[in-house]
C-alpha cells in the first residue's frame, strides 16, 4: 500500500515529463531559440449528465499536453501537441514560426525565476480525486431529487463534472513550478411538468467537495416556479437589481474587457488613459485576487509562472490599475499582474481575469426599494459592445419589486444601458455574495436604468 | 450474453493553424497537432464515455467506456435504448479542396493578410485585426454493428475586423468567411472588399442614431434572419431538446407552426462551412426539411432520438472526440417571392435590421434575444437614418406567424454554434425577411 502512486502520478510520470521538458529547451536554444516555455498540462475528469429526471451518461476523460513558446528576437512562435513523444518537433514548429515572424523589440521576457510564490489555500481536495464513479452517480442524482422536491417541476437537464488537474511551466530562465487542483460543480436547468412554462437554472462550483446538490436542483425549480404566470411590464425608468448571476455575466463582457491591458494597449477600451479617475461610486472597490482562499480562478503562479496577486483594479470609485500578463506589462514597463492565463495547453497565454471581486457596502437592498426590478439572469450579455459598454439584454427570472418586497414575477424584460454608467449609478449591495465563475459579487441595485416591457 | 448492445469510437488526427494580425503587427502564428478518440459504449438506457488524448488503444477505450456503461447501468437502470435504424444512403462526392493550405508558406500567408489589413485602414479607424485558420481533420469511425468510415475535411476562414473611434464613441466592423475549403477561399472571396467594409461599417457607426425601443415593423437582413433561423428554429427543432422539453416545439409536428411562405431547411450535404459526409455516429449525411411552408416536418436526430421517434438521423455531430450531440449543419430559411425593395415600399414607420453581434435563445419557453450589427430606420417607404446597439427581442412562434415577406435573395453565412460545451462549424442563412411587428430594443 505505501507504494501506491498518487495523482499524478499514477497517470504519468512526472520525472520522465520532466527530463523530456528539460531537453526540449536545450534543444530550442540550438535551435536559435532566445527564450523557450513549455508547459505540461493533464487534466482528469468525470461528468455525469441528466436528462429530464433520467441520468443518461458517464464520462470518462483524461487530457494532456504540451504548449511551448520559442521567442526570437521578440517574436513568439506557439505550437501545441498532444503527441506527448511529439514534443521536440512542437519545438522545432514554434521556433519556425517565430523565426518568420518580425523582431519585437517590445517583448522583454518570459517571467524571470522566482522563490516566492504565495501559498493559496483550498484548492486542492484529496476527497475529490477519491471519488467514485457511484459517488459522483449520487451527486447528479441529488439534483434530480432536490428538482423533484418542488411541486410540479423537472429537470430538463444537467449534470455533475469533477476534474483533477497538473500544470507544469518551465522556461528557459530557470523558472519552474508545477501545482495541482480540484473542482467540482454541478448544473440544473429546470421546467415545469405541466401547465404554463416556466424555467430556470442555477449551478455551483468549488474547489472543495462542499455543494449540497440537492439544495443546488431545488434551488433552481423554487426559482421557475415563483417565477409563474408573469406579468407584462409597459416601458419605464426604474431601479434594477441584478442578482449575482446576472450582474457577474454583464461585467464580464464589459467591465472585464476593458480593464485587460492587451485592449488598453491597443486602444480598445474604454478605460484607456482613465487611471486616477473616478469611473463608479465611491464605495464601489473591486479587486482582481488570483490569491483568493478556495477562489475558482485561484492558485499560487499564473500560466506563464508569474506570482499570483490581489490587484486593486477600482479602489473606492477610482480607477487604479489595468490587469497584464507578462508581455502587456513588459510593454508598458510595469510588472505583470500574474494575469496571464491559456484556455489550455494548446493556446497561447493572454490576459484574463482571476477571481474578480466586487465590493460594496451591503444593505437589506430588496426592502430599501419602494418600486423596481429585481432579475436573476440576463440573455444576451455576450453580445455588449465591450468598447462602449452599451449592452442590451433579456431579464430572466425578473421580478417586480413594490413597497421593499418582490411582489409579482414579470414575464419578459429587456433592459438597456451602458455599464459605466451603470457603475456610477451604482447605489446599493445585497449580503449575498456569491462567486460566479470567478467573479465574485452580491446583488447590486443600480439607481435607475431604462427597462423596456415586452 | 453481452450487456454492451452497441459502441462506437470516433479516432481523430488534427492538425490546424492560426495566424493573427494585430493593428499590423503579426501577433501569433500558432500550430496544433492532436490525436485522440472518443469512445462511446450502451449498457441498455445507460452511455459510458470516454476520451483520450494522445495514443489510443482503442480495445482498452472500448473496455473502459464498456465498464462505465455497465456499472451506471447497475447503480441507475432504466429503459433500454432502442438505437434508429440505419438508413441505407450513399455519400456523393467529397467538396473538392482545389489549394491544400497546407502547402502554402507561413510567409505567403502573412503577406496576404498584411494585404487585407491595409485595406481596412482609414480615417477615424483605430485598429484593425486580421485572423486566418486553417484545421485538416482525419476521421476514422468504427462501430459494434461493423462500420468504418475514413475521411478527411478541410476547412479555412478569416476575419478581419476595425474600430474606428471618436472621444469615447467606439465603434466595430467585422466581417468574416469561412468553409469547407482549402486556401482558394481568398479566391472565392474578396478579402479586400470585406476589409474595407469592415472599415466603412464602424466609421459609418460612429454618426449613428441610438433608437427608441418598441414593437415596429422590422426587415431582417439575411445574416440576422440566418441567426434567428439558427438560434431560435433550428435549436428547438434538435430532438434532444425536444425530448427533454426544452422545446417550445415539442407536441408540433405536422401543424401549422408558421405562415405557408416559410421553410426551414438543413443540408449537411451542401459544400458549406457545415458540411460533412457522415456524422459521428456514421450515417451518411442528409437534407431534412424541418419546416415544410409552414408546417413543422421534422426535428434532427441523433440514432438515439431516432429510435424513439421513428425517424432518421444523420445529425449527430461532435467537436474532436467529445460525445456526439444533436446539431446543426447549414440551416437555411428557403427562398420566397419577394424583392426587397417591395418590402421597404409597404413600411410606414420601422426598422431594417443588418447583421449580428450574436443572440441567445431560450428553446424551452422559445424567448430569444439577438442584437444587428446595425439598422436604418424605414421612414414611409423608404430608409432613412443609421441606427446602431439595436436589438431585437420576442417568441419564436410569434415571430414565425408574424412574418409578411420571405425575399428571394437567400444567402448563407459561416459561423461557430455552441451547444453541450462544444462547438462545431455551421452556416446560417435566410432571404430578407419581413416582420409585422417585433420588439426592438434601442436605449
Amino acid at each position: 500500500m505505501s507504494n501506491k502512486k498518487v495523482f499524478p502520478e499514477n497517470k504519468i510520470s512526472i520525472f520522465e515529463i520532466q527530463d523530456q521538458i528539460e531537453k526540449a529547451l536545450s534543444f530550442s536554444e540550438k535551435l536559435g531559440a532566445a527564450e523557450t516555455e513549455i508547459v505540461f498540462s493533464l487534466n482528469e475528469s468525470t461528468g455525469i449528465q441528466f436528462k429530464k429526471d433520467i441520468i443518461e451518461t458517464a464520462k470518462q476523460s483524461t487530457s494532456a499536453g504540451f504548449g511551448v513558446r520559442a521567442a526570437v528576437k521578440g517574436a513568439v512562435g506557439f505550437a501545441g501537441t498532444n503527441l506527448l513523444s511529439d514534443l521536440e518537433n512542437t519545438v522545432k514548429t514554434a521556433v519556425t514560426s517565430a523565426k518568420i515572424m518580425e523582431e519585437d523589440p517590445l517583448f522583454k521576457s518570459f517571467p524571470e525565476k522566482t522563490d516566492s510564490y504565495p501559498s493559496v489555500d483550498g484548492l486542492f481536495d484529496e476527497k475529490i480525486v477519491d471519488m467514485s464513479l457511484d459517488e459522483c452517480i449520487r451527486c447528479a442524482t441529488d439534483m434530480i431529487s432536490g428538482v423533484s422536491s418542488v411541486k410540479n417541476m423537472i429537470p430538463t437537464s444537467g449534470g455533475f463534472s469533477r476534474s483533477v488537474s497538473y500544470f507544469m511551466i518551465s522556461n528557459s530562465n530557470g523558472l519552474f513550478a508545477k501545482r495541482k487542483g480540484t473542482a467540482i460543480s454541478g448544473f440544473a436547468d429546470v421546467t415545469t411538468s405541466s401547465g404554463a412554462v416556466s424555467t430556470a437554472y442555477d449551478y455551483d462550483v468549488s474547489r472543495k467537495k462542499d455543494i449540497d446538490f440537492s439544495i443546488l436542483g431545488k434551488n433552481a425549480a423554487e426559482l421557475a416556479k415563483k417565477s409563474l404566470n408573469g406579468i407584462s411590464l409597459g416601458s419605464e425608468k426604474m431601479p434594477v437589481i441584478f442578482h449575482p448571476f446576472s450582474f457577474a455575466d454583464i461585467l464580464e463582457n464589459t467591465l472585464a474587457p476593458s480593464v485587460d491591458a492587451d485592449n488598453i494597449q491597443k486602444e480598445r477600451s474604454g478605460l484607456g488613459g482613465r487611471l486616477g479617475d473616478e469611473i463608479a461610486h465611491s464605495d464601489l472597490s473591486v479587486i482582481d485576487d488570483g490569491t483568493l482562499p478556495g477562489g475558482i480562478s485561484s492558485s499560487s503562479f499564473d500560466d506563464e509562472g508569474t506570482p499570483t496577486q490581489r490587484t486593486s483594479v477600482i479602489e473606492n470609485g477610482v480607477l487604479k490599475s489595468y490587469l497584464y500578463d507578462s508581455y502587456t506589462a513588459g510593454k508598458d514597463n510595469v510588472k505583470s499582474t500574474g494575469n496571464g492565463y491559456r484556455n489550455s495547453y494548446s493556446s497561447a497565454p493572454g490576459v484574463d481575469l482571476s477571481n474578480f471581486v466586487i465590493r460594496f457596502p451591503p444593505s437589506d437592498v430588496i426592502a430599501e426599494t419602494k418600486r423596481g426590478i429585481y432579475i436573476h439572469t440576463v440573455i444576451g450579455a455576450h453580445t455588449a459592445n465591450e468598447i462602449s459598454g452599451d449592452f442590451s439584454v433579456e431579464g430572466r427570472n425578473a421580478f417586480l419589486i413594490e413597497n421593499g418586497e418582490i411582489s409579482k414575477p414579470i414575464q419578459s424584460v429587456m433592459i438597456s444601458g451602458n455599464v459605466f454608467e451603470m457603475l456610477k449609478n451604482i447605489d446599493g449591495a445585497g449580503f449575498d455574495v456569491r462567486s460566479v465563475g470567478g467573479i465574485v459579487t452580491p446583488s447590486i441595485r443600480i439607481s435607475e436604468m431604462s427597462v423596456i416591457g415586452g | 450474453m453481452n450487456p454492451i448492445q452497441y459502441y462506437d469510437a470516433n479516432q481523430i488526427i488534427g492538425r490546424s493553424m492560426t495566424i493573427i494580425l494585430d493593428n499590423g503587427k503579426l501577433e501569433t502564428i500558432s500550430k496544433n497537432t492532436s490525436k485522440g478518440a472518443g469512445i462511446r459504449a450502451l449498457c441498455q438506457g445507460s452511455w459510458g464515455y470516454t476520451s483520450i488524448d494522445g495514443e489510443t488503444d482503442l480495445e482498452v477505450g472500448i473496455k473502459n467506456a464498456s465498464e462505465l456503461a455497465i456499472s451506471m447501468n447497475r447503480n441507475t437502470p432504466k429503459e433500454r435504448i432502442v438505437l434508429g435504424d440505419v438508413p441505407k444512403r450513399k455519400v456523393a462526392g467529397m467538396p473538392q479542396i482545389k489549394i491544400n493550405p497546407e502547402n502554402i508558406s507561413a510567409e505567403e500567408k502573412v503577406e496576404l493578410l498584411r494585404e487585407i489589413e491595409k485595406h481596412a485602414k482609414a480615417d477615424d479607424i483605430k485598429s484593425t485585426r486580421v485572423s486566418y485558420s486553417e484545421t485538416v481533420l482525419m476521421t476514422r469511425f468504427i462501430n459494434s454493428e461493423g462500420v468504418e468510415k475514413e475521411y478527411q475535411t478541410t476547412r479555412c476562414g478569416f476575419s478581419v475586423s476595425a474600430v474606428a473611434a471618436k472621444g469615447n464613441n467606439y465603434q466595430a466592423g467585422r466581417e468574416s468567411r469561412f468553409n469547407i475549403s482549402g486556401y482558394e477561399i481568398f479566391d472565392l472571396n474578396n478579402p479586400f472588399e470585406l476589409a474595407k467594409n469592415a472599415a466603412d461599417t464602424a466609421r459609418a457607426l460612429l454618426g449613428a442614431k441610438t433608437p427608441k425601443g418598441g414593437a415596429l415593423p422590422v426587415i431582417l437582413d439575411p445574416e440576422l434572419a440566418g441567426v434567428f433561423t439558427h438560434e431560435a428554429v433550428g435549436h428547438a427543432s434538435e430532438a434532444d431538446l425536444v425530448l427533454q422539453g426544452d422545446s417550445v416545439l415539442a407536441g408540433k409536428l405536422g401543424k401549422q407552426i408558421a405562415i405557408p411562405e416559410i421553410t426551414v431547411i438543413d443540408d449537411p450535404t451542401i459544400p458549406e462551412y457545415g458540411y460533412y459526409p457522415y456524422d459521428a455516429e456514421g450515417i451518411p449525411s442528409e437534407k431534412t426539411v424541418l419546416i415544410q411552408d409552414g408546417i413543422l416536418n421534422s426535428y434532427m436526430h441523433s440514432r438515439e432520438t431516432a429510435g424513439v421517434f421513428d425517424s432518421v438521423s444523420g445529425n449527430a455531430r461532435a467537436q474532436g472526440y467529445l460525445m456526439p450531440v444533436v446539431r446543426m449543419s447549414n440551416t437555411y430559411i428557403d427562398r420566397g417571392d419577394a424583392s426587397f425593395e417591395e418590402m421597404i415600399e409597404e413600411i410606414k414607420d420601422g426598422i431594417y435590421l443588418i447583421g449580428s453581434r450574436g443572440g441567445q435563445v431560450n428553446t424551452g419557453e422559445g424567448v430569444f434575444q439577438f442584437n444587428a450589427e446595425k439598422g436604418y430606420l424605414i421612414k414611409n417607404g423608404e430608409i432613412s437614418d443609421l441606427v446602431r446597439d439595436v436589438s431585437l427581442s420576442g417568441q419564436t412562434l410569434d415571430i414565425l406567424n408574424q412574418i409578411k415577406r420571405v425575399g428571394k435573395d437567400l444567402k448563407l453565412h459561416a459561423g461557430h454554434c455552441g451547444k453541450s460545451g462544444q462547438t462545431v462549424p455551421v452556416t446560417d442563412g435566410a432571404p430578407h425577411i419581413s416582420i409585422e411587428k417585433a420588439t426592438v430594443g434601442g436605449a
